[in-house]
């Protein structure tokens, strides 16, 4: 559902390549992990395939369903299906919860050929939701983020992915900042939520989210490339061994092979 | 502003020599002072710093009549500016000029009174109060509305009195052949312990071209409590250039909010000066422009006493060619101790060109307060506009949003529904015809 070929982009404006080259082939159903050091790339990836305007594809494409994005804004890959949790979620003060996601939800609704939900029977629909990540009702009236904590926007992120029911979600980083009963939380919301159609690809730096799901594939990112990539037991061997013993496949005589 | 060089000829001091004798006239007194005024006094020019980056020749260059020679056209279709709460407790002016066909005052409840300051002229509390709450330095503009005034609004509440109903001061400009200055007029006087909310309008019928003048002068004494919110939609035209003053007793709150939409040329001086200790006020302020025009807020909050807590949040949006001037006075005097003063300028720039200067100046010779101060320009930030876009909003919509948003605090506190409900239209009307056309880089 989701092919990255030979995906290479820099941020727009400065030049700078951040991914160099990223081949990826994620298939409907399945869950995806993409782990690696800071600054490797990971988090670019996501908001790429998301259409952040920040970055400019210089070569290859994203294919979802099989058809090129890259001409798509970020408004139109979210109706096509494409959720991005977010490593920071935004603050947008003077927006409610409710009135952000109902907005979302409809237009999202409409263009994927769901039945758009009038505000009662959209209140009766995110209360359900609620419960999945263990959020406080009265959130739900609050400024989207607007002084939460780092684990409240977090189990936000997810909270909106559960009433959007992306086909394809991007998590990038959600398990940091997060203490280990909001990592269970939020890793449980996203089992639950996680069925046959759907697909989740994993941004984290950490092996400890795997624990909580399992993941088909594992990857390891480096230099901007997918250097690596193996079964679940992959973020075992990489807790041990740390990257160091990948950064080799990334360069060759120092230089990006 | 002492002496300024003599560059752009008074239009006010030219207009004031047709005006007759003032011996016959309600306010004699008063006149008299306007005259003097005008006589020594020219239009202010940009070489004195308080009117640095506002250009006034716009003002100085339209030939300007009285109004009774200007053709001025009967206004039609003005219910509508009526608000329901006010029903029974509303003030009409068509240019200055009271309207008693309009106005109905009957809904206010005991010990609330309310009329034209025409019908009051000998009322002790008009001889004590009007003009002697003035504090505008040689100021040409108020010693015109002192020189021309007849009409105006009067407010005054009793010991104890709260009126039962919101009052609407409704200023209405309408057409005319030529050009013409009002100069409405507003004594508000508030006794121990009472309460009253104010909301005061201006709104140009028409796209023509008018200069109103409002000068205000508010008396909260102690513990009453005053909500006065000040709504101008001008027409694009028509430059404003008002001068509210309140005076705040012991205990007393003063919360004003004042919404600039409208005029091309607009200079906002509220000035507030704390008379005893323990008083709380307001100087919030929303400015959404586009086009050509000049909005210009040059405030002053003076603490002269203990324990005070005082509140400006003024916060603009810029588009096309406008250009927005902020410049806050806070004062803290000497023997003011204990003084919690909060004062924030937030500027969102829609467009390139559009134009901010802002200046928060604080003047502290007191030492022990908490004075916290800032101003910001800024345009939307391209990471909120994206995780809007991320959920589904397209950009057009998500900056509408955000601009929405962004708007929306300062007209949080106005507790009259229908014009909250107003204000919440006009924001949504200024950022849906604002959000700009995409463009792809």
């Amino acid at each position: 559902m989701l092919e990255l070929k030979d995906l290479h982009a820099v941020v727009e404006g400065e030049g700078i390549e951040i991914l160099k080259g990223v081949n990826l082939t994620v298939s409907k159903g399945e869950i995806h992990a993409i782990m690696g050091p800071n600054g490797s790339g990971k988090s670019t990836l996501a908001k790429v395939v998301a259409g952040h305007p920040e970055y400019e594809v210089t070569k290859g494409d994203i294919l979802y369903n099989g058809e090129s994005i890259l001409e798509l804004d970020p408004d139109e890959r979210a109706h096509a299906g494409i959720f991005l949790a977010f490593q920071y979620p935004v603050e947008v003060p003077g927006v409610t919860n409710t009135t952000l996601l109902r907005e979302s939800y409809n237009t999202i609704a409409a263009s994927r050929g769901r039945e758009e939900l009038d505000p009662l029977e959209f209140d009766d629909y995110i209360r359900e939701k609620l419960d999945l990540v263990e959020m406080n009702p009265e959130f739900l009236e609050r400024s989207v983020n607007a002084g939460f904590s780092g684990g409240e926007k977090k189990r936000n992120e997810i909270f909106q992915m559960a009433v959007l029911k992306p086909a394809l979600s991007l998590l990038d980083e959600t398990d940091s900042g997060l203490d280990i009963d909001a990592l269970r939380v939020v890793s449980a919301g996203i089992n639950k939520l996680h069925g046959e159609n759907d697909t989740v690809v994993l941004i984290t730096h950490y092996q400890r989210l795997l624990n909580y799901i399992i993941p088909d594939y594992v990857h390891v990112m480096i230099g901007g490339k997918i250097v690596k990539t193996g079964g679940k037991e992959l973020a075992f061997e990489l807790e041990e061994k740390g990257y160091d013993w990948l950064e080799s496949l990334a360069t060759v005589n120092g230089e990006a092979k | 502003m002492e002496h300024p060089t003599r560059i752009e000829p008074s239009i006010l001091h030219e207009l004031s020599m047709s005006v007759p004798d003032s011996k016959d006239s309600l306010w004699p007194d008063i006149k008299k002072d306007g005259r003097m005024v005008l006589e020594s006094n020219d239009l202010p020019n940009k070489k004195i710093e308080e009117w640095r980056f506002i250009n006034l020749k716009p003002i100085s260059r339209t030939d300007f009549v009285h109004i009774d020679e200007s053709g001025v056209l009967p206004a039609t279709d003005i219910e509508k500016y009526f608000l329901p709460e006010s029903d029974r407790s509303r003030l009409v002016f068509i240019n200055g000029k009271f309207q008693e066909s309009y106005s109905s005052i009957g809904g206010l409840g005991k010990g609330v009174t309310v009329g034209n300051l025409a019908n009051f002229s000998n009322d002790g509390i008009v001889k004590n109060y009007l003009n002697k709450l003035l504090n505008y330095e040689n100021d040409v503009f108020t010693a015109f509305n002192n020189l021309m005034f007849e009409d105006g609004a009067f407010i005054h509440l009793e010991k104890n009195a709260k009126a039962e109903a919101p009052i609407q001061i409704l200023n209405l400009y309408t057409d005319a052949a030529k050009p013409y200055i009002a100069t409405p007029r507003m004594l508000v006087v508030a006794e121990e312990d009472s309460d009253v909310t104010i909301i005061e309008e201006h709104i140009g019928l028409a796209d023509n071209r008018y200069l109103t003048i409002p000068v205000c002068e508010v008396k909260v004494k102690q513990r009453a409590h005053i909500h006065h919110v000040r709504i101008q939609r001008d027409s694009t035209d028509a430059f404003h250039l008002s001068r509210p003053i309140t005076y705040v007793g012991k205990n007393s709150e003063y919360h004003s909010y004042t919404i600039t939409l409208g005029a091309k040329i607009s200079r906002n001086e509220p000035r507030v000066i704390q008379e005893d200790e323990e008083v709380d006020f307001t100087l919030d302020g929303l400015v959404l422009i586009d086009g050509d025009q000049v909005a210009d807020t040059h405030s002053v909050m003076d603490h002269r006493f203990s324990y005070a807590e005082s509140h400006q949040l003024h916060k603009v949006v810029v588009n096309g060619h406008a250009h927005s001037i902020f410049n806050g006075k806070i004062f803290v005097r000497r023997d003011a101790q204990k003084i919690d003063s909060f004062q924030e300028n937030r500027n969102l720039l829609l467009s390139k060109d559009g134009l901010v200067n802002t200046k928060p100046q604080l003047e502290i010779f007191a030492d022990d307060v908490l004075c916290s101060h800032g101003a910001t320009i800024g345009q939307l930030d391209p990471e909120e506009v994206f995780y809007l876009q991320s959920r589904g909003m397209t950009e057009e919509k998500a900056k509408e949003v955000l601009t929405y948003a962004f708007a929306l605090e300062t007209i949080e506190n106005v507790k009259v529904d229908s014009v909250h409900k107003l204000l919440i239209e006009e924001v949504y009307r200024y950022t849906k015809a604002n959000s700009m056309p995409k463009v792809h880089a």
